[in-house]
């Protein structure tokens, strides 16, 4: 009997031990510095579609920002104790959610940026109005975040939808391209993208022909790329706002079907360098999308991408600039304030202008936390304009700022 | 060895019970309580797969749709929570009534396709009806709501939040041991035959779908109140695997096994996410392999087979050194 009693009770304890650490206690207070220490957070995929094009690589963009600003300031940095912790939340929002509460809680965060995936980028945002911190995204693409789900707390750095619609819709018609066939993946995120283009395309003096919803995810798209010649008037573009997979079992069926060759071009809606470089750059020749940035623009950028290198073996994508740039300017906030105090911080990013190497004419809008920057309407190099690895954007057009991005009057967007 | 039986459930109910008291000083509370909600679910996954025999390859359907009635209840209706985790669990019931309807009359693979198709269906139409569940976004925000009670600790909602998961293990259990668990069992083990006895066999079965998909949706309704929002992850199929590989690893046809499933699933994810190492699906899936390679009857039904292989070799021998002497005093309940 006692020993019944005794196993019961190990297996008990040996159930609950498994991974036991307890509650922290109560932040310290006092000091303009809490904790002593300034940490920011990198919580983003690392383990599925999303970690090449961030991933544990804007771990290492933080970590470079970090070393810039101690070098910037030495002596004079507001703390030289500043740490960089991160978790992967695997594109799973209940993940995310969890560990936010754990880098703010448990690992002190001060800060959480990057969080790809809009719903985890939600989740994330919601836990930083609670806990009163700051969160920064960086990669998830839904203008929510600054929209009707916006909080005090949330920036958001990068791109979103209306940027990438409004970019490569108004630009491609500008330059010529009236006629749009639109296809897009039957989800939010796609049915967000195709509104917003028809918007830019018809402000700019474009029409949408027709716009088609195809499943997802799909394989096969060849009923909507062979009604694209058959069209009335023929398309001079399609527009696809498809990602990932998705993208990747279109474009090779627009090549195979030779549309190029039947002048009905390709926009892609949102495309990552990292998408040029894991299907081969032949694939892609010719299709024009918005780029947030790109590494081999000017030297400055070039420079920095080659620190990058020198890290992480690979190029960088806007993701990892962009989260470069959101922890520096995390940093130079905390440095401006004089305190990690988020509310404080929050008051030194309100309105603050600035230039870095991801972000040129960046600007922190008070309204809706939407960092605006210059965009770029980038067109992919055939095969024999590309002189190196990762050499595969030609930037054909530079959106001004002010332009690129959806009004503040326009977000809807209430502290 | 009835004896013994008697005196060990209340030690292990208690040592049980403790442990749920305790998990949120042990581990960090959030994910105590995502510990807790998928125990419930796991638990009443193996109502339907280890004790009525059908493996649902949809619970999903059921956990994501409460995940959402849940949520739409609080927000839209400010219920408090544990009204809005209910009724969240009766849509879920609700929904299974045809899903079970047209399911149960097959078994085996073509049972686990045709939930898995239903709850496919689901997934679409609340990736579709993106006006009411947020589409990709999630449905965000959701509140927790009692009596104006301030409940963002989530150290104290675990307490909050526990009474519930209690009565759904309660319920599993009465579900079990009852004489319609009995029948349930029956018609596991040969249905024809419990068809000869006069059980209308499709019946139990839909029954025994409905009770199980309403705790499934006891368990999604608390897990999206306990996240503040219900997202796609919730109704996707994934979500339907990862629960059917907690039972695994627990010990189909235990109970209380798919809770200790749940507890090591959760923990292992959660300690990887933070672990550097990309390769999370690589080790659950190998753990899963071990499991199933090492201890067939998963890890709690090991545990049990083994100590009850033990009692029963002690029996044996007890009764064999008692054969010669049978003068000898029985000794007083002990093992």
């Amino acid at each position: 009997m006692r020993r019944r009693v005794l196993t019961a009770v190990a297996i008990a304890a040996a159930l609950t031990t498994t991974v036991a650490a307890c509650g922290g206690g109560p932040g310290g207070g006092g000091g303009k510095i809490t904790d002593d220490k300034i940490v920011l957070g990198v919580l983003n995929d690392q383990s599925g579609v999303y970690s090449e094009l961030s991933g544990k690589n804007s771990v290492t963009a933080v970590e470079m920002a970090v070393e810039d600003f101690k070098a910037k300031y030495g002596d004079d940095a507001i703390t030289k104790n500043i740490e960089v912790v991160t978790a992967d939340h695997q594109n799973k929002p209940d993940v995310a959610n969890t560990k936010a509460q754990e880098l703010y809680d448990r690992q002190k965060a001060d800060v959480i940026l990057d969080v790809p995936t809009s719903s985890a980028a939600l989740a994330v945002a919601g836990q930083a109005a609670a806990k009163k911190k700051l969160h920064i995204n960086v990669t998830a693409a839904t203008t929510e975040l600054t929209g009707a789900k916006c909080n005090k707390y949330t920036f958001h750095w990068a791109y979103d939808t209306y940027m990438l619609a409004n970019g490569t819709g108004t630009s491609v018609t500008e330059a010529g391209a009236k006629d749009w066939y639109i296809v897009y993946p039957d989800y939010a995120f796609g049915q967000d993208m195709q509104k917003s283009f028809t918007e830019a395309i018809q402000k700019t003096g474009g029409q949408v022909i027709t716009a088609d919803p195809t499943p997802f995810p799909n394989d096969d798209f060849s009923t909507f790329l062979l009604k694209a010649p058959t069209l009335s008037p023929t398309p001079s573009v399609i527009g696809t706002m498809h990602a990932g997979g998705d993208l990747v079992n279109l474009v090779k069926q627009y090549n195979e079907f030779g549309l190029r060759e039947k002048g009905v071009d390709l926009s892609v809606g949102l495309m990552f360098i990292t998408d040029i470089h894991s299907l081969g750059v032949e694939a892609f020749a010719g299709t024009t999308f918005t780029d947030a940035w790109y590494w081999n623009a000017d030297a400055d950028n070039r420079a920095w991408a080659d620190r990058f290198q020198a890290k992480t073996g690979t190029r960088p994508s806007f993701a990892h600039a962009g989260n470069y740039s959101a922890a520096l300017q995390y940093l130079e906030a905390a440095q401006r304030a004089g305190t990690d105090n988020a509310d404080d911080v929050v008051k030194a990013l309100e309105g603050f202008a600035f230039n870095d190497v991801f972000a040129a004419n960046g600007q922190v809008r008070a309204e809706d936390h939407r960092m605006i920057h210059d965009s770029y309407l980038a067109k992919v190099k055939s095969p024999d304009q590309v002189t190196e690895d990762w050499d595969y954007e030609e930037i054909v057009e530079t959106i001004p700022a002010a332009e690129a991005f959806r009004p503040a009057a326009e977000s809807g967007c209430q502290f | 060895m009835i004896l013994s039986r008697l005196a060990g459930r209340p030690v292990l109910l208690a040592a049980g019970l403790i442990t749920v008291l305790a998990l949120p000083w042990l581990i960090y509370p959030p994910v105590a309580m995502d510990v807790l909600c998928w125990a419930l679910f796991a638990v009443a996954l193996d109502v339907l797969l280890g004790f009525t025999g059908l493996l649902s390859f949809g619970h999903a359907a059921f956990w994501g749709t409460a995940a959402y009635a849940a949520g739409l209840l609080a927000i839209h209706y400010s219920l408090p929570f544990p009204l809005a985790v209910l009724g969240a669990a009766l849509a879920a019931a609700v929904l299974a009534v045809p899903i079970g309807f047209l399911s149960v009359r097959r078994t085996g693979i073509y049972f686990a396709m045709v939930t898995l198709a239903f709850a496919q269906m689901v997934y679409f139409l609340a990736n579709q009806w993106s006006g009411l569940t947020g589409g990709e976004n999630g449905l965000q925000g959701i509140p927790r709501e009692l009596f104006g009670l301030d409940l963002s600790d989530p150290f104290f909602f675990y307490y909050y939040g526990l009474p519930l998961v209690l009565v759904g293990l309660w319920a599993a259990w009465r579900i079990v041991r009852s004489p319609f668990g009995r029948v349930l069992t029956a018609i596991r083990d040969n249905p024809a035959r419990a068809r000869a006895l006069g059980y209308p066999v499709d019946r139990y079965k839909l029954l025994a779908f409905v009770l199980s998909a309403g705790l499934s949706g006891l368990a999604g309704g608390l897990y999206a109140i306990s996240h503040g929002f219900a997202s796609l992850q919730e109704v996707n199929w994934t979500t339907s695997g990862k629960v059917v590989i907690m039972v695994v690893l627990g010990g189909i046809g235990t109970l209380w096994g798919p809770g200790l499933g749940s507890l090591i699933m959760v923990q292992l994810n959660d300690f990887l996410s933070t672990a550097g190492f990309d390769g999370i699906d690589l080790v659950t899936g190998g753990v899963l392999i071990l499991i199933v390679l090492l201890f067939r009857r998963g890890m709690w039904g090991t545990v049990v087979d083994l100590l009850a292989r033990r009692a029963a070799r002690r029996a044996e021998a007890r009764a064999k050194a008692k054969a010669p002497a049978a003068e000898e005093p029985v000794p007083s309940g002990s093992a």
